[in-house]
C-alpha cells in the first residue's frame, strides 16, 4: 500500500486576541490509497482546521508548521500558484451544507465543468461530457436533464452528491470530507457514507473523513484518529478502536453516542478546555475519571497496544470491553392515566395566503394523527425532515390552527379565549432545538427563567429569586450564571436553561422539539439524561420529536413515526424496535446507530 | 459558515464589575467617539453659541456690508452688511430647534406605526403597508415640498410637517423586524408562558431591537436636520426674518458671482458636520451593536 | 414569472392610485383652496368664485377627482393655473431634461461604484477599503446644496471652466452638444458624488459578504484562481443587491436631483416642482408626483426583472 497523505507534527495556531493561540497540535497520520480514515473530534477539537490546513484554505494569518507530504510532495513548501494547481487536481474536497457550498448563481455543470477545466483545460463540450459521467457516477438519477438546474433545485441529498461529483472531476488522490453528512436526514446520510465508501474502492481514493458523530462512521472508516483539543488522544484501526477504546476521552464518547437498545448514556462532566486555557498536561485529565496526579504533568506519549495509539498514561485494560448498562429490559408500560388526546388532527398551511393568490395546494402538513398521552409517559416522535413532527408539536402547542381535538386532561382548547386559553395553553411547554434561539440575547438569565413567574403574577421578587436559583440548580448549573447574558454560556448550558424556564411555568407536559440535535454528543448524553432524570422526579410527560432514531429509543416508552404527514407506526419502544411493521419504521432504525456486538 | 473555522467555545466568564463597565462605556474610541465628540461641539454651537456670542444678527452695517472676516466679524458680513457669525449660531438654534423635536416625533411615530402593522391582525398589516408603499413610492423631500406649498410655515408647522413625513422608512424597518422577531423561539415560548402582544411587544420585541431603534434613531436626526436645511435652502423651510443654515447658504448662492466664500462655507460645513456626526454616531453603534445580535 | 411581474404591477398600481388620491384631497381641502394660491390672500368672494367656477373648482370634490382621473385616461394631465397650458406638454420638455440627467448621473455612478466596492470588498480591512470607507462615510454626509455650491464656487467662479448655470435659453442660442454636456459637467458630478457615496458602500459590503461565503471556499477547493473566483462567482451574486438598492434609490437620487436643479436652475421636474411649490401651480405638482411615483415604480420592477435574470431563485418566489 502507497501512502497518498501522510501529515507529520502538524501544528496551526491563528492569532486570536493579540496572540498566537495554538488550535491543533502535532498532527501526524498517514493515510493510504484505498483507505477511508475518520478523524473525529467534539467541535473546538481542531479537526476542521486540520482538514483545511492540509489544502491550505484557512485565513492569511493562521501560521502553519509541520510538513504535509501528499503522494510525495511536501505541499508545505508550494507557493500560492502550485497549491491552485494541487487543489481540486490531487485533492478534492466536499463540504458540509452543500446549499451554501454551491454558487446559488450557476448550474450544477458549470460548476462541475469548471473543476475539471482549471486543470485540464480542454473545451467546453468535453468538460460537458465528463460532468455528465460524473452525475451519473454519484448516482444522480436522469442526469442529462439535470445538468442545467441549478443547486436549488436539488434536494438535500442530491445537492451533496453534486458536490462529491465535483471533488472528483479530476480523479483526485486524496478526497477530503468535512462533515457531509451533517445535517442531512439518517437514511441520506447513510446513503451519502455508503457513496463515499464506494466510490473510495473503486477509485483506489484515500479519504479523509472529518466528523463530530462516531456512529456515522462506524461501518465504513477503516482507521479512526480522534482528537480532542487540538491533540489526538487515540488513533489505528477502525476495528480495534470500536472493539476496544483504549483512552478514557475515546471510552467517553463512544458511550454518549446514544443508541438503539441502550439503557443509559455514559456522561462527560465538565467543558472542553478553550484553546487559550488548556491544560499542560493531558487535556481531558480535568474531566476524566480516572486522573491520576501524574496526568498534570506532561502530555503523554503514544502508548501502542491492542492495535491502537493511546496518549494516555493509564490506558484501559484490553480485557475491558466497553461497558454499556443492560440494554432495554423495558419495564412493560403501566396503565396511564390519560393525559393528553389528539383525535383526527389535521394541519394544512398557506391557506389563501395572499391577495392574488389562490388557496394552497400543498398536501396537508398533518392528517388523521391521533394518539393518548399517559400521564409520567414519554412519546417519541420521529420522522424525516418534512414529514410534519414539528408541526405536531407546534399544534399540541396551540402554535398553529389545525383540524380536529387536542385536550389536556380531557378539556379541549376550542373555544377557550383570553385568560382562560393562556392559563391552559401554560400547563404545555416547550423546549426548542437551537438553544440560541430560544433565549432573548438582550435578556439576563435570571429573568429569563422568572419570566413564566412574572407572567403568572403573585411572587415577590425575592420569592422569583430564590426560585430562579433553586431551579438552575435542579438542572445542574451554577445559580450565580442568573446575572449572565445568553451570550456568555455554552450551547448546553442555554439548553439546560430553556428547560429551567420550562419548569418555572409547572407545567404538566413538555414538548422537546429537537432538544439535543444542535448540542455535541457529551454535551447531548448530559441533557438527555437530565431530562429522564426531571421526568423520574417530578412526574413530566414529554412529547420528544426527533430525527435521530436512537435518542428516541433512549428516552420514550412509545415511539410514533411520522412519515408525509401520518402516524405509520405506533407501538412500546421495545416492541416497535424489534418487530417493526411498517418498512419505513425498519428503514429508519437500520440507519440509526446499533449496539453492533462487537460492542457489546 | 465560515466562522466555524475558529470553533470558538462559548467563554463563562462573569461579568465586569458594573463600574468597570461603566467606564468602559465612557470611552468610546473611532468612529463612535468621533461622532459624539462632533454631536456635542454642534449641540454647543446651537444651543449655547447664541449666548456667549451676543452681537444681534439683524442689526444692519452697510458700511461693512460684504466684508471677509476681520477683527470686528470674525465670519465676515452678508450682502446686507449683517454679522455672520450672529447669523450662524442664531441659524443653528433656528435649525435644531425644529429639528431636533420632528425627529423624535418621527421616530415615535415610525415606532408605533411599525409595531402596530407588525403586531396587528393580517388585514391590518396589509392596509397599514399599502399606505406605506404609497408615500414610499415618493422621494420625502418632494413630500415635503408639497405639503410645504400647502401651509403656513412656522416652527409647529414645520416639526409636525418634518415629523410627520419621515417616519415611513422606521415604521417599515421596525414592521418587518417585528415579523421576524415574533416568530423567533423566545417570542413563542414567551407567549406559550402565557405572554400577550403588549408583553411580547414591551419585553422581547422593543429590547431585542432596542440597538437598530437607537441607530436609526440617530439616522433620523440627520436626515431631520437634512431635510429642513434642504427646504430652508429652496425657500420652504425656515422663514425670514428667521435664518437657518440653508437659508443662509441660499441667499450667498444668490450672490455666487461675487466669490463670497465666508457665506457659503460656514453654513455648509455646519450642516455636513451635523449630518457627520448623527452619521458616524450611527455607524458607530452600528460596529459596536451589530455583532451581538 | 409573468404572474409575478404582474402581481408586483397591480400592487404598485394600487400604491400610485393611493397616492394621487391622496395628493388629490390634501390640495382640495386646504384652507382657501387653489383660488386663493393664484389670487392672494387679499381675493374678493367675487373673484374668487369667478376662478372656481372658470378652472371647474366649483364642482362637487368627487365629481373634480373623477374627473381628473378622466381625463388622465385621455391623456391629459390638466391645466397649469398659472400657465394656462396643458401640463402634459409643459412637461415634455423637462422630462427630456431630467431624462438625460438622470441617466448620466446614474449609469455614471453604478459604474463608479462597481468599480470602488469591488476594490472594498477585496482590500477589506486593509489600507485602500479603509480609505474608500472614510470618503464614503464623508460624501454620505454631504448636503447636496454644499457640494454644488463648493462646485461652483470652485469650478466656475474660482477657475472658469464650466457654466454655473442652467440650460434654460440654450435652444435660443443653437448652442451645440458641447454646450449642452458642459452645462451638465456639474449638476451630474454633484449627484454622481452624492449616490457614489452610498451606492459603492452597499456594493463592497456585498462583494466583502460574498468572498466570505461557503461557496468561494469550494471554489478555492477547486483550484479556481482568484480573479476567476471574483468575477466568475463573486460578481454576479454581488450585483443582486446593487440592483435591488438602485432600484430602490430612485426616490433618494431624485431628492438630491431637485436640490441640485434648483441650485444650477436646469429646468428638469425637480427644477419645475419647485417652481410650482412657491407658487402653488398644483395640477403640475400632482403630475408631477404622478411621474415621480410612476417611475419609482418602474425602477423597482425593472430591478426585480433583473434580479431574476441574476438569480435563478428569484422567479421561484
Amino acid at each position: 500500500m502507497s501512502a497518498v497523505l501522510q501529515l507529520n507534527a502538524l501544528s496551526v495556531s491563528l492569532p486570536r486576541g493579540g496572540r498566537d493561540v495554538s488550535i491543533l497540535d502535532g498532527l501526524s497520520l498517514t493515510i493510504n490509497a484505498g483507505e477511508m480514515m475518520a478523524l473525529v473530534g467534539e467541535s473546538g477539537s481542531g479537526k476542521t482546521i486540520a482538514a483545511l490546513s492540509i489544502m491550505r484554505l484557512l485565513p492569511p494569518r493562521a501560521r502553519i508548521t509541520g510538513s504535509v507530504d501528499l503522494d510525495g510532495t511536501e505541499i508545505t513548501a508550494l507557493d500560492e500558484r502550485a497549491m491552485r494547481a494541487v487543489r481540486g487536481r490531487d485533492v478534492g474536497m466536499v463540504f458540509q451544507n452543500p446549499l451554501a457550498a454551491l454558487n446559488p448563481s450557476r448550474t450544477v455543470a458549470s460548476q462541475i465543468q469548471e473543476a475539471w477545466r482549471v486543470h485540464n483545460g480542454g473545451s467546453v463540450r468535453a468538460a460537458r461530457a465528463r460532468a455528465l459521467e460524473l452525475l451519473g457516477e454519484v448516482g444522480i438519477p436522469n442526469p442529462e436533464a439535470r445538468l442545467d438546474d441549478y443547486p436549488h433545485e436539488f434536494s438535500g441529498g442530491m445537492r451533496q452528491r453534486v458536490m462529491i461529483a465535483m471533488a472528483l472531476a479530476c480523479s483526485p488522490k486524496l478526497l477530503i470530507a468535512d462533515e457531509p453528512t451533517t445535517g442531512l436526514d439518517p437514511l441520506i446520510a447513510r446513503q451519502i457514507m455508503g457513496l463515499i465508501a464506494r466510490l473510495r474502492r473503486e477509485h483506489r481514493m484515500g479519504v479523509l473523513f472529518v466528523t463530530h458523530d462516531l456512529s456515522v462512521v462506524e461501518e465504513h472508516a477503516d482507521s479512526i484518529h480522534v482528537l480532542y483539543a487540538g491533540r489526538t488522544v487515540e488513533c489505528g484501526p477502525a476495528k480495534d478502536f470500536f472493539a476496544h477504546p483504549r483512552h478514557p476521552y475515546s471510552e467517553a464518547l463512544l458511550g454518549s453516542v446514544a443508541r438503539v437498545g441502550q439503557a443509559r448514556l455514559q456522561n462527560i462532566p465538565g467543558n472542553l478546555p478553550e484553546p487559550e486555557a488548556r491544560p499542560r498536561g493531558c487535556r481531558f485529565a480535568p474531566r476524566c475519571a480516572y486522573h491520576q496526579p501524574e496526568c498534570d504533568a506532561a502530555y503523554p506519549p503514544a502508548l501502542p497496544g491492542g492495535g491502537t495509539l493511546a496518549a494516555c498514561l493509564y490506558p484501559l485494560p484490553l480485557t475491558e470491553r466497553i461497558s454499556y448498562a443492560e440494554p432495554a429490559a423495558k419495564p412493560p408500560p403501566p396503565n396511564w392515566a390519560p393525559q393528553l388526546e389528539v383525535r383526527d388532527l389535521g394541519v394544512r398551511y398557506g391557506n389563501g395566503a395572499g391577495l392574488f393568490r389562490a388557496a394552497s395546494k400543498l398536501p396537508p402538513a398533518l392528517a388523521e394523527v391521533a394518539f393518548t398521552l399517559g400521564r409520567g409517559e414519554c412519546l417519541g416522535v420521529v420522522g424525516e425532515s418534512g414529514s410534519g413532527k414539528s408541526t405536531l408539536g407546534r399544534a399540541i402547542l396551540q402554535m398553529i390552527p389545525y383540524q380536529g381535538e387536542i385536550a389536556l386532561d380531557g378539556e379541549g382548547f376550542s373555544g377557550l379565549r383570553g385568560a382562560a386559553r393562556r392559563s391552559r395553553r401554560r400547563r404545555i411547554q416547550v423546549v426548542f432545538q437551537d438553544p440560541r434561539e430560544s433565549l432573548n440575547p438582550r435578556i439576563r438569565i435570571g429573568d429569563i427563567i422568572a419570566e413564566p413567574l412574572r407572567l403568572a403574577g403573585g411572587t415577590s421578587r425575592t420569592e422569583q429569586r430564590r426560585r430562579v436559583e433553586s431551579l438552575l440548580d435542579r438542572v445542574g448549573l451554577n445559580p450565580e450564571m442568573a446575572g449572565l447574558l445568553p451570550a456568555g454560556v455554552s450551547g448546553g448550558q442555554a439548553q439546560r436553561i430553556a428547560i429551567a424556564r420550562a419548569l418555572a411555568a409547572e407545567p404538566e407536559l413538555v414538548v422537546l422539539d429537537e432538544p439535543t440535535s444542535s448540542l455535541d454528543v457529551s454535551t447531548q448524553a448530559m441533557l438527555l439524561n437530565l431530562l429522564k432524570d426531571l421526568a423520574r422526579d417530578t412526574g413530566l410527560s414529554y412529547i420528544l420529536i426527533s430525527h435521530d432514531f436512537a435518542v428516541v429509543s433512549y428516552m420514550a416508552d412509545r415511539i410514533a413515526v411520522l412519515n408525509a404527514g401520518r402516524i405509520v407506526e405506533l407501538g412500546d419502544t421495545g416492541s416497535l424496535i424489534a418487530a417493526p411493521r411498517h418498512h419505513y419504521t425498519a428503514a429508519l432504525i437500520g440507519a440509526a446507530p446499533q449496539l453492533r456486538p462487537h460492542l457489546r | 459558515m465560515s466562522d466555524r473555522l475558529i470553533e470558538a467555545p462559548a467563554h463563562t466568564g462573569m461579568p465586569a464589575a458594573p463600574l468597570a463597565r461603566f467606564f468602559g462605556r465612557l470611552r468610546p474610541r473611532g468612529t463612535l467617539g468621533f461622532g459624539l465628540t462632533l454631536t456635542v461641539i454642534i449641540l454647543f454651537v446651537g444651543f449655547i453659541g447664541p449666548f456667549l456670542y451676543p452681537p444681534d444678527p439683524f442689526a444692519i452695517h452697510p458700511a461693512h456690508a460684504l466684508e471677509g472676516p476681520s477683527l470686528a466679524f470674525p465670519f465676515g458680513t452678508d450682502e446686507l452688511g449683517r454679522d455672520e457669525l450672529a447669523l450662524l449660531l442664531s441659524g443653528g438654534l433656528a435649525t435644531l430647534i425644529v429639528a431636533l423635536p420632528a425627529a423624535i416625533l418621527a421616530f415615535l411615530v415610525g415606532v408605533v406605526y411599525g409595531l402596530a402593522a407588525g403586531l396587528g391582525p393580517v388585514w391590518l398589516d396589509r392596509v397599514m403597508m399599502r399606505l406605506l408603499d404609497a408615500i414610499l413610492a415618493l422621494p420625502s423631500l418632494i413630500i415635503l415640498i408639497f405639503f410645504a406649498s400647502l401651509v403656513t410655515l412656522d416652527n409647529t408647522s414645520l416639526i409636525l410637517l418634518l415629523g410627520f413625513i419621515s417616519w415611513p422608512g422606521l415604521a417599515r424597518l421596525v414592521r418587518n423586524e417585528t415579523l421576524a422577531q415574533r416568530g423567533r423561539d423566545f417570542v413563542l415560548a414567551s407567549e406559550q408562558l402565557g405572554a400577550g402582544r403588549m408583553y411580547v411587544a414591551r419585553v422581547h420585541l422593543l429590547r431585542v431591537m432596542a440597538p437598530v431603534l437607537v441607530v436609526n434613531g440617530t439616522f433620523m436626526v440627520g436626515d431631520s436636520i437634512f431635510a429642513l436645511s434642504a427646504l430652508s435652502f429652496l425657500g420652504l423651510g425656515v422663514q425670514p426674518p428667521k435664518v437657518s443654515w440653508g437659508s443662509l447658504l441660499e441667499s450667498a448662492l444668490d450672490i455666487i458671482a461675487l466669490d463670497p466664500w465666508w457665506l457659503i462655507l460656514p453654513p455648509g460645513l455646519l450642516v455636513f458636520g451635523s449630518l457627520l456626526a448623527a452619521s458616524l454616531t450611527g455607524q458607530g453603534l452600528l460596529a459596536r451593536w451589530g455583532h451581538n445580535r | 414569472m409573468i404572474r409575478v411581474v404582474a402581481t408586483r404591477l397591480a400592487s404598485s398600481s394600487l400604491s400610485i392610485v393611493i397616492l394621487v388620491t391622496l395628493v388629490f384631497f390634501m390640495v382640495h381641502l386646504t384652507p382657501g383652496g387653489p383660488a386663493y394660491s393664484i389670487l392672494g390672500i387679499k381675493a374678493t368672494a367675487a373673484s374668487v368664485a369667478e376662478v372656481n367656477a372658470r378652472l371647474g373648482l366649483d364642482a362637487p370634490l368627487y365629481r373634480q377627482y373623477g374627473l381628473w382621473w378622466w381625463h388622465l385616461a385621455h391623456g391629459q394631465l390638466g391645466y397649469s393655473y398659472l400657465l394656462s397650458r396643458p401640463v402634459g406638454s409643459l412637461l415634455w420638455q423637462y422630462e427630456i431634461n431630467t431624462f438625460v440627467f438622470y441617466t448620466a448621473s446614474i449609469v455614471i455612478s453604478t459604474a463608479v461604484s462597481i468599480l470602488l466596492g469591488l476594490v472594498q470588498g477585496v482590500y477589506y480591512g486593509r489600507w485602500p477599503a479603509r480609505l474608500i470607507g472614510g470618503l464614503q462615510l464623508a460624501f454620505y454626509a454631504l448636503p447636496p446644496f454644499f457640494v454644488a455650491a463648493i462646485l461652483v464656487l470652485w469650478f466656475s467662479v474660482g477657475l472658469r471652466w464650466l457654466p454655473a448655470n442652467g440650460i434654460t435659453n440654450l435652444r435660443a442660442e443653437h448652442p451645440g452638444i458641447g454646450s449642452y454636456v458642459a452645462h451638465l459637467v456639474l449638476p451630474v458630478t454633484t449627484v454622481t458624488l452624492l449616490t457614489v457615496a452610498s451606492l459603492s458602500r452597499y456594493f463592497g459590503e456585498a462583494v466583502q459578504e460574498e468572498l466570505g461565503k461557503d461557496y468561494v471556499r469550494t471554489a478555492r477547493a477547486k483550484g479556481v484562481s482568484f480573479s476567476a473566483i471574483l468575477f466568475g462567482h463573486v460578481l454576479r451574486n454581488a450585483l443582486r443587491p446593487l440592483v435591488t438598492i438602485l432600484g430602490l434609490s430612485f426616490p433618494y437620487i431624485f431628492t438630491g436631483g431637485v436640490i441640485v436643479e434648483s441650485v444650477f436652475n436646469y429646468p428638469g421636474l425637480g427644477w419645475l416642482m419647485w417652481r410650482s411649490a412657491l407658487s402653488q401651480d398644483y395640477p403640475i405638482l400632482i403630475a408631477i408626483v404622478l411621474i415621480i411615483g410612476v417611475l419609482t415604480v418602474l425602477g423597482n420592477l425593472l430591478a426585480d426583472l433583473v434580479n431574476s435574470v441574476l438569480d435563478p431563485r428569484a422567479s421561484y418566489e
